[in-house]
């Protein structure tokens, strides 16, 4: 840390400080200095961004950009913060793209939602937004987007214009075998994504993809609920494993309130989390072989997935949409029912795991198909700060869990899971080995709760709360949790008397994984799109939140 | 005469098809219906990845704007009768999306629905039992909703 602290010497700055244990939080005085101060602290060897995001101050009239550094080597991580005027002729800055490779769609998003405008950006076009947000950035305090929902009609026309102008302007720009095919929205394996891939025949050119089909501005949505009731908006970013975002998201309140919540509801949060971490992770592998064309698997993942979301069913009265953690520990007190349940589901997965293995991971025709495709090294991994399952896959030790460990995961005996090669069937072999792991934890967890039960240092009908008051202080925080698809950060803001966020900025994994699929695919043949988008582990709820 | 043709009816209600269409989180719930343990399969559905085999179309869950026109062109290829099928919170007001800036909040006005499965996200059971709704639909040689109205045959898409 003092190492990093040396770095900003030469550079005018309002304040330095530590923030938690591994950050340095850094405000600079002027923007001109950004791209010097990005410069030196890439040549340290931070090479990761984890997001861009613009904080808006109506009142003060300023823009407050916050840029987050990560090291995924050594975990010591820079909070970098500058102010830019707000009016949209002076609302510029320079674009650290050049520099950091991950930064490129944070700042285009940065730019489609609040105007901020990224000087020498390779590409600043709009991004996310429906046609009918271009120029008026929505996001900005201010706007009046009851207004402008008023014409639906028109909106509707909008985009739709919008989409044949493209289709037009690219039956000129190409003849003879090069065309765009539109792979989305409507692919049975795409999901709500548009990928724009140029192709030569069957080789492809260039891909360029199309996201915001699913674009719900929860963002902007949670800046009109309450603390509480933006868990309900939360969850949802991804249905696939739900509990985790909860998780980040009451850590952040938490933070800012300045309370601690029980051991016990800690240990709920361990148990309750690494179920929604299985229960992504079954559908993330019956998802790869769906890509493949074979459903046997998906159908078996989702047996045993049943089993899982039978546990959640029994603690919260949801399958899907829990709501089960909210600020200040969980939401419902513990019944032991729930935990003779979760035996049930281990003891399935345990009756089903050496089918699983012998038939599907040493598959050989699957084996011949993925190795060979979606290779993604190391060095991309810190450039485009990939994270999750496959930046483990590519053999980068990164690990919420293990790096800054929250809830009760300091408890816990785990191990970083990686594999080498980076390649799709890696990315496969991970999910496997996490899917293990996280029924080693969730035996540690639920033996730790029995225990602690029985001698009576839980109580499970009281300790699962704490009071969290519905007007918050001043504050800003930063709250880090390992989802499912790889590491997830929101980042908070509040002002005085709040009941509700002012600012909460989403950086999900999968926005970063969708970013690199250009990479990957140049070259290759059409029929590998489906297995490398597959084999990334895309959710499109959280690359648009 | 008349017997042949419910007869036909009677067979169409017992394989009604749907899209793939995914447009929001209740997917996924579809997905579990799909499954082993609820098995719509037993009932004769079946998901189609073209809509122009195809008997019933979901809305599931939210519809962004951006997704809107890919709906309504899915919907067009659809050979009549075409039902619709609305999935969730979302589909019948905008559901915990209802203050979004990007959530269409009346997608069953533009494209009016047979059958509202209720829940966020609706229970596999549910699902079932609301294409079981349409079933009767067809069965009795009902119109579709969005046949005879809706915003959709206004709009471009």
């Amino acid at each position: 840390m003092e190492n990093i602290k040396e770095l900003f010497e030469p550079f005018n700055t309002q304040y330095m400080e530590l923030y938690k244990e591994n950050w340095l939080k850094v405000k600079l005085e002027s923007s001109s200095d950004l791209l010097d101060v990005a410069r030196v602290i890439k040549n340290y060897g931070i090479r990761s961004i984890a997001t861009v995001s613009p904080t808006d101050f109506i009142e003060d009239n300023i823009f407050e950009m916050n840029y987050f550094f990560e090291d995924l080597n050594t975990y010591k991580n820079v909070w970098l913060k500058v102010d830019i005027p707000r009016e949209f002729s002076e609302c510029k800055i320079d674009s650290i793209t050049p520099l950091f490779a991950g930064a490129n769609w944070h700042e285009r998003e940065a730019h489609s939602m609040y105007g901020v405008h990224f000087i020498n950006h390779p590409d600043l076009s709009w991004f996310i937004i429906s046609a009918d947000y271009y120029g008026k950035f929505p996001f900005r305090k201010g706007f009046d987007w009851k207004a402008h929902e008023q014409n639906l009609i028109e909106n509707m026309n909008t985009i739709v214009d919008d989409l044949y102008d493209e289709h037009n302007a690219n039956d000129e720009k190409f003849d003879g075998s090069k065309t765009i095919l539109n792979w989305g929205p409507t692919h049975p394996a795409s999901g709500p994504i548009r990928l724009k891939v140029e192709v030569d025949g069957e080789e492809i050119l260039a891909i360029e993809p199309d996201i915001g089909y699913v674009w719900r501005a929860l963002e902007h949505l949670v800046e009109e609920k309450d603390f509480l009731g933006s868990i309900v908006a939360l969850e949802r970013i991804c249905f696939m494993d739900n509990t985790n975002s909860m998780i980040c998201y009451a850590q952040a309140v938490e933070e800012i309130a300045g309370k601690e919540i029980t051991d016990f509801a800690k240990m709920m949060r361990v148990l309750l989390g690494e179920i929604g971490r299985i229960v992504s992770h079954l559908m993330g592998i019956g998802g790869f072989f769906n890509t493949m064309g074979l459903m046997t698997l998906f159908m078996w993942a989702i047996d045993l997935r049943e089993y899982f979301l039978d546990v959640l069913e029994n603690y919260s009265g949801a399958r899907v949409a829990t709501a089960s953690i909210e600020p200040g520990g969980v939401r419902y007190p513990l019944n032991m029912k729930t935990l003779e349940l979760l035996d049930v589901a281990i003891e399935e997965y345990e009756r089903t795991k050496d089918d699983f293995y012998n038939i599907f991971l040493k598959n050989p025709l699957m084996k011949s198909r993925a190795t060979k495709v979606g290779i993604i090294t190391k060095d991309e991994v810190h450039d485009f700060s990939l994270c999750g399952i496959v930046a483990r896959a590519s053999g980068v030790k990164t690990d919420i869990r293990l790096d800054e460990p929250y809830a009760a995961y300091d408890k816990i005996d785990m191990d970083y899971m990686i594999e080498e090669n980076g390649a799709a069937k890696n990315r496969l072999d991970v999910l496997f080995k996490e899917i293990a792991q996280s029924i080693s934890i969730l035996k540690q967890a639920s033996s730790d709760l029995r225990d602690g039960i029985k001698s009576q240092i839980y109580n499970p009908q009281k300790d699962h709360l704490v009071k969290i008051p519905k007007k918050l202080p001043a504050g800003e925080a930063i709250s880090r949790v390992e989802w499912s698809r790889g590491e997830l950060m929101m980042h908070l803001v509040t002002q005085e008397k709040a009941t509700s966020p002012y600012r909460l900025k989403i950086k999900a994994p999968s926005f970063n994984h969708t970013m690199i699929l250009e990479h990957l695919l140049k070259g290759q043949t059409l029929s590998d799109i489906p297995l490398v988008f597959g084999s990334l582990y895309i959710c499109q709820g959280d690359l648009d939140r | 005469m008349l017997k042949i043709l419910d007869f036909f009816d009677y067979a169409k209600s017992q394989s009604a098809w749907m899209v793939h269409f995914c447009s929001g989180c209740c997917s996924l719930e579809m997905a579990a219906a799909m499954g082993p343990r609820y098995d719509w399969e037993r009932y004769g559905y079946l998901v189609t990845p073209t809509p122009r085999q195809a008997d019933v179309i979901f809305i599931t869950g939210l519809v962004s704007k951006k997704i809107l026109p890919a709906l309504l062109r899915t919907y067009a290829q659809m050979p009549e009768p075409s039902y619709v099928a609305a999935m969730g919170a979302c589909a019948y007001d905008g559901g915990p999306y209802n203050d979004s800036v990007a959530v269409i909040k009346n997608v069953t006005e533009i494209l009016p629905a047979d059958v509202f499965i209720a829940g966020c996200p609706p229970v596999p059971e549910a699902i079932i039992t609301g294409l079981d709704e349409i079933k009767g639909k067809i069965e009795r040689g009902e119109p579709s909703a969005a046949s005879h109205g809706g915003l959709w045959k206004q709009m471009k898409f």
